[in-house]
């Protein structure tokens, strides 16, 4: 195997006739975080849709373990490795917060489920999966309860713990902790670093602290492309984004 | 979740209504009728409540089904048994290519396609006069017999259909409670993201609409049996209306509220049809009043009803979940 998990060859998407995103090269190494940052509206989110496949790429390629995938369909790309959490949250939120962790859980092997006479608890990995993401999110007193009752900090970690929960190779975060307190930051920080480990983590962060703290590598976007990428202390130098920040453009210190 | 969603509840519920109904009505075809639309309904709270898929199609199944059966049993000798099974066959793979072409839309697109297919079939069922017989349908289906006697008295009939319900009705409740069926509420919760968990969406869709398409036209069968006639009425877009406004008044969040949606309103259209001729527009009042005050329908009146007697009391300590786990 390569030492890069994930690949673009100048990704381009177009929502109408508006170019979202163009001309992107990224080569994301294994096991390790890589931070894209920008302003709102630079294609960020665009980039997550492209890449787990809810958006068709309208140029360029898109290459996990070397294996092109541009074409694999969003539900294949989770049995390949990829998973995401979303920065609007997107829960089940009628159903309880184990529940929902199931199903991610269960999402892995979804012609399973395909079965109608097939009890859900007879899948019993799919339940200890969620139990053990719910372990590690230290939501075990809120099991239970409705995701949609949970508070707003708890349906943040519940949303990352989807994305856990099927267990990726690959994991995208979409700011993870938009609209937390700082307790809750500092957690989500720290499993973030945590999930670098032994997973490759792309991660779209507005907060300059977190991402200066715990990225390998930062890539910035502008306008659908690329304008700088380079380790954390590279970014902070370049007179590029110094610009880009005075203009206040994205929110938080360069710390 | 209320007690009375428990499977064990709502299959008690079943069999219960199913010994009520000979003891409270002197019309055995009536109850029959209203077991046979019990099966309809819930079949379309499949889609409806548990896939959140609105479909104007369910009249083509039923009366797919009910032109097997009298095709069938009206030129040939084939046994009810294999009719039935072949009936349930063609409905789910009629189902399945009405839902497979439908889904690709969504929202009120996907109903009007829907709508659509249920007027393309009821042309085809009215042009192929030879096969259907148009307007006067086919006349003189047989009953079936068990043991060598015919089930000719309504009461006979009604507890050969009266099996097929529960049969029926305890597959249905196996399905909403399989991983399948717990996965087609992720997608009615939310489509977007029980895609991107790695569910193949449409091809559950699809499944849902293969079961329910199976049970309806079974239903569509044994509605032939009952009434002795195949008529062009059964698979007409009128059909699929009435279907789905018994689905809404029963409430679709639990089978058993199909079986109450069905029963409530037949007996009240029956009750109704004696006193007035213009029936319909009480009828349409009813539907006016579940509309706006009901909105869980007749279930979630007896699951409020529920709360109200049992657990008046305990219902403040079931609200706040126990913090040590
Ligand atoms: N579904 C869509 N249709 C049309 N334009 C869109 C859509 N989604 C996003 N955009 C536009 O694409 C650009 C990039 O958006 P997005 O990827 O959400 O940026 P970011 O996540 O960096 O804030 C924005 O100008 C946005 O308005
Ligand atoms: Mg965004």
């Amino acid at each position: 195997m390569t030492d890069i998990a994930l690949q673009t060859h100048g990704l381009g998407v177009k929502y109408g006739t508006f170019h979202a995103l163009a001309d992107v090269d990224l080569r994301i190494r294994r096991n390790s975080v890589h931070s894209i940052i920008g302003p709102n509206g630079a294609g960020k989110t665009t980039l997550f849709h492209a890449l787990t496949g809810r958006v068709r790429a309208s140029s360029g390629r898109i290459e996990l373990d070397g294996r092109d995938i541009t074409n694999t369909s969003d539900d294949d790309r989770v049995r390949l490795g990829i998973a995401r959490s979303f920065q609007v949250t997107s829960l089940f939120p009628n159903l309880s917060l184990r529940e929902n962790l199931r199903l991610a859980a269960q999402g892995r092997t979804p012609w399973q489920a395909l079965a109608p006479w097939r009890r859900a608890e007879s899948n019993r990995e799919a339940l200890a999966t969620a139990d053990e993401v719910i372990g590690r999110l230290a939501l075990g007193a809120v099991a239970n309860r409705l995701a949609g009752e949970l508070s707003h900090g708890q349906q943040r970690r519940l949303e990352v713990g989807m994305a856990m929960a099927s267990r990726p190779r690959v994991i995208l975060l979409d700011e993870p902790t938009s609209g937390m307190g700082i307790d809750d930051i500092e957690a989500m920080k720290q499993l973030i670093r945590d999930l670098g480990r032994d997973h490759t983590v792309l991660f779209i962060e507005h907060n300059m602290g977190i991402v200066m703290n715990i990225s390998d590598m930062v890539t910035v976007m502008r306008l659908g492309r690329k304008l700088v990428e380079g380790t954390p202390a590279e970014v902070r130098e370049d007179p590029e984004v110094q610009r880009a920040y005075l203009g206040n453009m994205i929110t938080g210190d360069i710390a | 979740m209320n007690p009375l969603d428990k499977p064990p509840v709502q299959l008690g519920l079943a069999l219960l209504t199913v010994l009520v109904l000979p003891l409270v009505l002197k019309s055995g075809i009536l109850a029959t009728e209203i077991l046979i639309f019990a099966m309809v309904v819930a079949a379309c709270n499949l889609l409806l409540g548990y896939t959140g898929l609105l479909s104007f199609g369910q009249g083509i199944f039923f009366g797919i089904g009910t032109y097997a059966a009298g095709i069938c049993l009206t030129r040939w000798s084939i046994p009810v048994p294999v009719v039935l099974g072949g009936a349930a066959l063609l409905g789910a793979l009629t189902a399945t290519l009405v839902g497979w072409l439908s889904i690709r839309r969504q929202g009120v697109y996907f109903v009007m396609l829907t709508l659509a297919f249920s007027q393309l079939f009821y042309f085809v069922a009215y042009t192929f006069s030879d096969l259907t017989g148009g307007d006067n349908g086919l006349l003189g289906v047989p009953r079936p017999s068990v043991g060598g006697t015919a089930l000719n008295t309504p009461w006979a009939y009604y507890t050969f259909v009266a099996v097929c319900f529960v049969t029926v009705f305890a597959l249905l409740v196996m399905v909403t409670q399989s991983t399948f069926g717990r996965t087609l509420i992720a997608i009615r919760e939310n489509e977007g993201r029980a895609a991107a968990i790695g569910f193949p969406t449409r091809l559950f869709k699809i499944e849902a609409f293969a079961i329910s398409g199976a049970v309806t036209a079974f239903s569509g069968a044994l509605h032939a049996m009952l009434i002795g006639v195949a008529p062009l009425s059964n698979i007409e877009y009128h059909t699929s209306e009435l279907i789905l406004i018994m689905t809404i008044i029963g409430g679709s969040s639990s089978l058993f509220g199909s079986v109450l949606g069905a029963g409530f309103y037949l007996l009240l259209a029956d009750a109704l049809s004696t006193v007035w001729p213009r029936w319909l527009l009480l009828l349409g009042l009813v539907l006016v009043t579940v509309a706006l005050f009901l909105q869980r329908g007749l279930w979630g009146l007896v699951e409020r009803g529920y709360d109200l007697i049992f657990r008046r009391g305990r219902s403040i300590d079931s609200e706040t979940p126990a913090k040590e786990h």
